[in-house]
């Protein structure tokens, strides 16, 4: 028996969130400090020029900060390096910062961005994820869109198909979603008195965000400090870098506290999205309802940077068969390069995308086999000791009696 | 909650019912034999206190709650005895990512070696203090500790601390996977966790509206630490697969979101959710800490699924592309 597992103690953050006493990064103020606004891509694809000299000439402002002015790296990115602080030379998505105006107030600096002039150099741009998979489409980073290709081979598809007795294909098709957090993203960053860099942001990961920050400083990561108060939800939106480095930036080369708060637009456009996914499901079952065979061709539209991408649709094929026993696999999955926003992290991470076509084929396949959907899924559900499509063996699987449970609804 | 009556024309029920289920699993972690690891350090406090220091952020989802109270059970100590410390990377040591439901498994069994650890040196210093043979037969518990068979020779933690300020625990986690070869075989995620869920909706033919007017969601949880967080989760979870499944998309042209903004971009509101029926189901895992997996994002895959499942029940559309919209419904249903 446990004395504190499986109670409902009272959340420990909770009264301070009821009584409005949680400190958010919107709600520091630090006598003296500045405020940054960000100057984004307006055009999915385009080489720029950005002439910064009018904005810089606006009272209050302090400084316009560019890629000129990273100390370190000009990159971050959660697997690959490939985001850009500021952009140098190619935006590559709507969006895309592109320099960051610190004056005196919010209300100067998001004058004063209207005044830094960026010449674009429009370029061919590429939305649809098959379309850019093909050899003669317009390149989002020059270099092949497709970027990442993950297999899962087992069994004999070609000959399990023929053994079917009912075969059910169909493509699927999910859209890009915003994970629509409480709070959009806020962030104060200053040096403390023993010369620290903190930032004070709402992350989810505040240990990565110090070595994306200590790299584009330039600095030792030990210099560099993370405090995360509270954070208004996060759903993997909160994984990629978004104001943290600009802010960074700023604080350490002005010497003092500079804040920035996104609009809830901003926020739209300055964090990742769930993949949208194209889903190619060709599924085959005998006459009794058991699984036989299943093919997946899983397209994942990553936008114009990586992020989480090859981790997502790794995930999505790795789920791709939904909770269910099938001796016979074949999965392709794709992640694409295109000038759309950013796909990253969001809740299910790929295993959210997938079940729209698993299950809805489940159904489909039950409907033709006489079955009901609860029987089609008890006989193929895992059980103890069943193998996966990775030939992984499970234990501990509460699956049956989940399903179970639906009977008596 | 505001439901319209239903209207009946020339005998046709003008609103139709069907009932839709949805089954997934989830694979915990960054898994693929990436290093998986959390950490956390637990020290006793001068006042008889635990300070844990673990960096697992609280993003909303009970982080904080779950780490104290591993922290207590493990030590024995009341909850408000625990100190917890994650909001600053200059104190608290690196435990991941807030993200992939691996919070509660990783870093609640970092928390919990780290007390063991803390337990081990503690009981050490108190069979010096009381003078015993043996650590075997004292027993910790609410900040004491005594001898299990003569419970009189005892000491508090907070005397503990006074003779040795230095009794500390560290805590290491690594998740377990294996990494898949060329053919994608392997062993990529432990654990799984599992979730069912059952809902029906009723389908306004004349203005393509959606209603969710019952549901069930059975989630199997290993072991639940606070099930009134895991109902949070399951409540919050199915409020994004409504969404999912019926309101959400950025609306992409020509790499632009047209939805960018809470006037266009639709989500589901609390009038929109209903009572949800909620099963736990409880199956320990071994590797897990007191044998609980992560829910956090299990809780949202089989909803979108099983709405499509029940509107399909209801009106016989088959829709293979979300969000199914009132507009959706209405032109395949003009289509006869």
């Amino acid at each position: 028996m446990f004395e504190f597992i499986g109670k409902n103690i009272k959340r420990i953050d909770a009264k301070d969130k009821v009584e409005g006493k949680a400190i958010y990064p919107q709600d520091i103020y630090i006598e003296g400090m500045l405020y940054g606004f960000t100057v984004r891509s307006k055009f999915p694809h385009a080489f720029i020029k950005v002439d910064v000299s009018e904005a810089e000439k606006v009272d209050g402002v302090v400084k316009v900060f560019t890629y000129k002015d990273v100390p370190g790296k000009n990159h971050h990115g959660v697997v690959l390096k490939d985001h850009e602080v500021f952009i140098s030379k190619k935006v590559k998505r709507i969006g895309d910062p592109i320099a960051f105006v610190v004056a005196k107030s919010k209300e100067i600096a998001e004058y004063a961005a209207s005044l830094v002039k960026v010449e674009y150099d429009i370029l061919p741009a590429v939305f649809d994820p098959e379309e850019a998979m093909r050899e003669n489409s317009p390149k989002v980073h020059d270099k092949d869109n497709v970027f990442y290709h993950f297999k899962i081979r087992k069994g004999d598809v070609e000959k399990a198909f023929k053994e079917c007795d009912v075969i059910v294909e169909n493509v699927y098709k999910v859209p890009m979603v915003d994970h629509a957090f409480l709070q959009p993203e806020a962030g104060v960053s200053y040096i403390d008195e023993d010369g620290k860099i903190v930032v004070i942001a709402s992350t989810q990961y505040p240990h990565f965000d110090q070595e994306e920050i200590a790299q584009a400083l330039g600095v030792s990561k030990d210099l560099v400090k993370v405090l995360t108060p509270a954070v208004g939800g996060a759903f993997g939106g909160r994984e990629d870098i978004t104001l943290q480095i600009h802010l960074a930036i700023a604080a350490f080369t002005l010497k003092r506290p500079v804040k920035a708060v996104y609009s809830r637009e901003e926020s739209f456009i300055a964090h990742s999205k769930r993949h949208a996914m194209k889903m190619y499901y060709k599924t085959g079952a005998t006459k009794d309802g058991k699984l036989l065979a299943l093919e997946a061709k899983i397209i994942g539209d990553s936008g114009a940077y990586a992020s989480w991408s090859m981790n997502v649709l790794r995930k999505a094929a790795v789920h791709a068969t939904g909770p269910y026993v099938v001796e016979n696999v074949k999965i392709d999955s794709f992640a694409v390069y295109t000038n759309n926003p950013f796909t990253g992290a969001m809740r299910g991470f790929g295993a959210t995308q997938v079940p729209i076509a698993y299950e809805q084929q489940m159904d489909i396949l039950a409907r033709k086999l006489g079955l009901s959907p609860i029987e089609i899924r008890l006989k193929n559900c895992f059980k103890e000791g069943s193998e996966t499509a990775t030939g992984q063996i499970l234990e501990k699987v509460a699956l049956e009696k989940c399903i179970e449970e639906l009977k008596r609804f | 909650m505001y439901r319209r009556i239903k209207k009946v024309l020339g005998g046709d029920i003008l609103k139709k019912r069907g009932k839709g289920i949805g089954v997934t699993f989830y694979g915990t972690g960054y898994g693929n034999g990436f290093p998986d690891v959390s950490r956390a350090y637990a020290r006793l406090l001068e006042d008889g206190k635990v300070e844990i220091l673990v960096g697992a952020t609280e993003v909303g989802q009970g982080a904080k709650t779950v780490m104290v109270q591993i922290a207590s059970e493990t030590l024995n100590i009341p909850i408000e005895d625990v100190i917890l410390v994650n909001e600053d990377t200059s104190k608290a040591p690196d435990a991941g990512t807030a993200a992939a439901s691996r919070q509660t498994y990783n870093s609640g069994n970092a928390v919990k070696i780290a007390c063991e650890n803390l337990k081990d040196n503690i009981l050490q210093e108190a069979k010096k203090i009381l003078n015993v043979n043996s650590k075997i037969g004292l027993v910790c518990e609410k900040g004491s500790v005594y001898v299990k068979t003569y419970p009189s020779k005892k000491v508090s933690f907070k005397e503990i601390a006074n003779i040795n300020n230095n009794l500390k625990g560290e805590g290491v986690f690594i998740a377990h996977t294996t990494q898949m070869d060329e053919n994608g075989q392997g062993a990529p995620y432990w654990p799984y966790t599992f979730a069912a869920c059952a809902v029906e909706v009723e389908v306004d033919t004349e203005t393509g509206e959606v209603t969710i007017l019952r549901a069930k969601l059975v989630l199997d949880v290993g072991k639940a630490v606070n099930p009134t967080l895991v109902e949070g989760q399951i409540d919050g979870g199915f409020a994004m697969g409504v969404g999912y499944a019926l309101m959400e998309d950025v609306g992409l042209k020509d790499g632009k979101m047209l939805n960018s903004s809470f006037e266009k971009y639709i989500i589901p509101t609390s009038l929109d959710i209903p009572n949800i029926e909620k099963v736990l189901i409880e199956y320990p895992e071994d590797t897990a800490p007191y044998g609980a997996k992560g829910i956090g994002e299990p809780v949202l895959l089989p909803v979108a699924p099983a709405i499509l499942n029940a509107i399909y029940d209801a009106i016989g559309v088959r829709f293979y592309e979300i969000p199914v919209t009132c507009e959706k419904i209405l032109l395949q249903l003009n289509k006869g």
